[in-house]
Order: structure tokens, then sequence, then C-alpha cells
């Protein structure tokens, strides 16, 4: 009774030693005849954050996203207003890679007047570097253009 | 290095002779800066510019990832990209863009704009007689 009453102190203290080191006592089954434990270190906050993260090591993620760009009305020829459409699709669809990839930041006004809503204004922005990003398929109909582009983003990228 | 007749001509001249050839293709090969930037307002192309000009001063740095064009035997960098703008410009977009958005939702009424920028980076152009390698440096 006297060596289980040290042998819980003892693990006690080292809990408590565990805890302000960042470590995670694992039970074994060992521990549980209480002859000996086994002590393993882990970084709890990279544990947790490797454990959170979306893109995994040694894992690729498609984005796959559709950019809308429209014509200009005063254009010479189809060509030209294809050609015009074309590129506000694709900074479109950049657009949307980098707020799907950076997020967005998003700010806020209501005005307020005489217990009424003057005026309510939404910003959002982004603002990213966009490299590899293939187009994979583009339509043009009624001077709307409609790009599907893709990037592959890998863990490593980020390192 | 002598020869049998105590001359030293034959290797010194093979090398002077490579020495021109190196210099000679040298002077083919030249650095320009080149830029973009295009700006579409609410869904619609607003503007955009293609800026190219000649470096006034040397460029550190590798090249890589290089674009080949069929040329005439011009050595018009601006006149040569123009001719095949469309492809020049789909390999700007391939080495990696600045973007930069912004939106604006007032009383439901919205208004966009965004920004796609290379900004001013050095590329080293091979010019040949039958073509031109355009490569950025890094």
């Amino acid at each position: 009774m006297k060596n289980l009453s040290v042998l819980l102190v003892l693990l006690g203290v080292t809990s408590l030693f565990a805890a302000t080191q960042n470590t995670v006592i694992v039970p074994t089954d060992s521990l549980q005849d209480k002859t000996q434990t086994e002590t393993i270190t882990v970084d709890y906050p990279a544990y947790k954050k490797q454990n959170n993260m979306v893109l995994k090591a040694n894992k690729k993620i498609l984005i796959s996203v559709l950019g809308q760009g429209v014509a200009p009305v005063n254009t010479s020829s189809p060509a030209q207003a294809y050609a015009l459409a074309k590129r506000a699709a694709v900074a479109d669809a950049y657009r949307l890679i980098a707020e799907k990839v950076k997020g967005v930041r998003v700010d806020g006004q209501d005005l307020v007047k005489n217990m009424m809503v003057k005026r309510s204004t939404v910003r959002t922005s982004v603002a990213a570097m966009v490299r590899h990003a293939n187009i994979v398929e583009t339509t043009f109909k009624d001077g709307l253009c409609q790009i599907e582009m893709e990037i592959e983003i890998s863990h490593d990228q980020f390192q | 290095m002598s020869n049998r007749d105590g001359d030293r001509d034959i290797p010194r001249s093979i090398s002077v002779a490579l020495f021109f050839l190196l210099f000679s293709l040298a002077l083919h090969a030249s650095e320009y800066l080149i830029s973009y930037q295009y700006t579409v307002k609410d869904a619609i192309l607003y503007n955009e510019s293609l800026q190219i000009a000649k470096s006034m001063k040397k460029c550190k740095g590798i090249a890589y990832n290089p674009i080949i064009f069929k040329t005439q035997d011009s050595k018009n960098l601006e006149k040569i990209i123009n001719t095949d703008r469309e492809r020049f410009i789909e390999y700007i977009h391939k080495l990696g863009l600045y973007l930069k958005h912004s939106e604006t939702t007032s009383n439901a009424v919205n208004s966009s704009m965004t920004f796609l920028t290379l900004k001013t980076t050095c590329f080293k152009v091979d010019f040949n007689d039958t073509f031109v390698r355009i490569s950025p440096l890094k």
C-alpha cells in the first residue's frame, strides 16, 4: 500500500513536469500493473496543428474554380469580344483561387442615422501570388466567357 | 606549346578564334525588362499594358523556363512579341502573376476591381537567325 502511494506521487510529479514541458504521457499496458511507465515526448502544438491542417504532408489538393468574364459592349469583332472576355474570366478565376487558398479579408460598415440604416457597405479584398494554374475548359456564349481553372497544391510548396 | 617548327601559333589561333566566336555570340544576347498589368472592372477588361524596354544595366540571376519565338532575322523584341502576343501573355501567366482584388457592396450595389501584375522582370533574350529565346532571370 505504501509502495502504491509512493508510485502515485511519483506519477503525479512526472505528469506535472510533463505538462510544463508540453509532453504527453502515454499509458501503456505495463502501466496497468504499476510496474513501469513509458513517457513519449510529443510536441503538442505541432501535433495538434498537423492534425488540424487541411493540407497534409505527401498529399496534394486539386482546386477547381469557374471564372466568368463579360465582353465589353463596344468591340469591333466577335474575336475581340472573346479575347477581352477571356481575360476578364481568367482574372476572375485567379481571384477565386486566391480566395480559396489564402482567404478573404472582409470589412463591413453600417451607417445608422435617426434609428435608420442609411448606408450599408461590405468591402472584401484579397491579394496573392498565383502561379502554375491551368485552364481546363473555356466556353463563350452570349458575351459571357466561362473558364474552368485548376491548380494543384502540395504541402511542399508551403515549406 | 610549340609545334615541330617551333611555332606556337596553332593552339593560340584556336583560342583566339574561340574567344571571338564566344564574344560574337555574347553580342547577340541581351537583357530586357518586361512588365505586364491588366485591370478588370466589374468583370470587364478595363486596361491592359505590356511594357518592354532594354535593360540599361546588367541583370543578375539564372535563366529558367525559356520561350522560343520564330523570327525573320529581326532584332526588335517588341515587334517579335506582338506577332504572337497571346502566346507570350499565356507564358507570362504561367510564370505567375500578382493578384489584387477588391470588391465593394454598398446598399446592394456591387462593384469590383481586379489587378493582375507581373512586376518588372529581367529577361535574357538570345537573338538568332531564325528564332529568339526569351527566358526570365531568377
